[in-house]
């Protein structure tokens, strides 16, 4: 009886733990597939590998890059499972207009499109960086790369970002001073 | 070896909260590269609220709701989907649709695990940064008084410069209320400003680490922990229920831009 009640809390404080961290997983697979529906079957189809995979996450400060790399395998698996169309990047935008949408600031709703854009070398670490708060580190694990070359994507990206937004540019270095 | 200006700038670029000690003193010695600091500071301000995406204010459906939607593939073909996303989600319908005997039985003893823990989860603690600062701010009820009337200069700055920093009344607005606080063993400043939504509480958070923005509401509070490019972060609270994530958002962000650092 004991250990149900364990075993029952164990599975109540997983629950929990994906409920609290899936508005920023919905929004990382958002920015990785640049498509509603596809980040909402991914994140869904991830969840549900996790939880049957429960007992790998050790410790629960983990969970978020735990979860992050089964969404990012999943995002990968549903190219090898079907290939899938080549999108017009306009077409995309205007299909995804509502998410982009700055709300009061017309500013936010450019700087969305600005990132839309990106490469996904450039993307994905970037969000990786400002919305997940991985450390250079976290994110090259993540990745599969040396933080030396996240540090070089994280600065073209931004270098891109600002210079898609309109920002004065012409002060920003080379990559070669990383 | 000193850092230079091409070496300062592309490290900035390339991780604005990095906050290494050389990337700090050069970042204040250097008068064109403070300039160069402010604009790319509050282009990542408005770049980690662009990355928040506004998702659909419906309720999040729950992990075992999840389990039990999956294999009815009609409640999934009821989504709206724009022409990229039908192509797509086709394919993951098709493997869902495939996979449907073992979720079901995952499904079932699910349901099962959840009746009996549900409760269970709502009685566990969960420490957090911003769980810790709503627990101060609840220890302190005559912070949130509405008033007109600001404390003065001297106690501010009192309370201000042991975290090396001034506040800009002129873009801040009126602090009605300046405390030194403990908090995680440390002493922070713990203010608050007369905003024209109502009192808003800011405490300069040092010595904690914050690496994105975090909205939470909490116990009668709604707030954001702010990061703070090398000075840790900032905790934004109030009261307000009618405010929304944005115009707390705007009001965080004036108010990170009201500190003048001075170390």
């Amino acid at each position: 009886m004991r250990s149900r009640v364990g075993e029952n809390q164990k599975h109540a404080r997983f629950q929990a733990l994906c409920q609290s961290l899936r508005p920023d997983l919905l929004r990382f697979a958002l920015w990785l597939a640049r498509d509603r529906s596809l980040a909402e079957d991914v994140v869904q189809e991830a969840l549900l590998r996790a939880w049957k995979a429960e007992d790998a996450l050790q410790d629960e400060k983990a969970a978020k890059p735990w979860l992050l790399t089964i969404i990012r395998r999943e995002y990968a698996r549903t190219f090898e499972r079907k290939r899938l169309p080549t999108v017009d990047l306009a077409e995309l935008i205007a299909s995804e207009e509502p998410a982009l949408a700055g709300g009061e600031d017309p500013n936010l709703a450019e700087l969305r499109l600005a990132i839309y854009q990106l490469p996904e070398e450039y993307r994905e670490p970037l969000v990786l960086q400002v919305l997940m708060g991985f450390t250079t580190a976290e994110i090259g694990q993540q990745l599969g790369l040396t933080t030396a070359a996240v540090l070089t994507r994280l600065f073209r990206a931004r270098r891109q970002l600002r210079a898609l937004c309109g920002e004065d540019v012409s002060q920003d270095p080379d990559d070669d001073g990383l | 070896m000193m850092m230079d200006c091409k070496q300062y700038r592309a490290a900035l670029l390339a991780d604005p909260a990095a906050g290494s000690a050389d990337l700090r003193a050069h970042g204040t010695s250097c008068p064109d590269c403070t300039h160069f600091t402010q604009r790319v500071e509050a282009f990542e301000a408005r770049l980690a609220r662009a990355v928040r995406l506004p998702l659909p204010a419906a309720p999040e459906p729950s992990l075992e709701a999840q389990v039990l939607q999956l294999p009815t593939s009609a409640a999934s073909e009821t989504r709206p989907r724009g022409p990229s996303g039908a192509a797509r989600a086709a394919g993951a319908a098709g493997a869902a649709v495939g996979r449907a005997p073992r979720w079901y039985a995952i499904a079932a003893s699910l349901v099962v695990a959840i009746g009996a823990a549900g409760l269970l989860w709502l009685a566990v603690p969960r420490a957090s940064l911003a769980g810790d600062v709503v627990t101060h701010m609840a220890a302190e009820p005559d912070a949130w008084r509405a008033t007109t009337t600001a404390v003065s200069p001297a106690a501010l700055e009192a309370v201000t410069q042991d975290a090396h920093m001034r506040l800009s009344s002129s873009a801040a607005g009126l602090v009605s209320y300046a405390s030194s606080c403990a908090f995680h063993g440390h002493q922070v400043p713990h203010l608050v400003v007369q905003d024209r939504s109502g009192p808003v509480t800011v405490m300069v958070l040092v010595h904690e680490t914050a690496r994105s923005a975090d909205n939470f509401d909490a116990q009668g509070y709604r707030g954001e922990i702010l990061p703070v490019p090398g000075h840790g972060a900032i905790a934004v609270l109030t009261r307000n229920q009618n405010l929304d994530a944005a115009a707390l958002d705007r009001i965080a962000l004036q108010l990170r831009e009201a500190i003048r650092w001075t170390d």
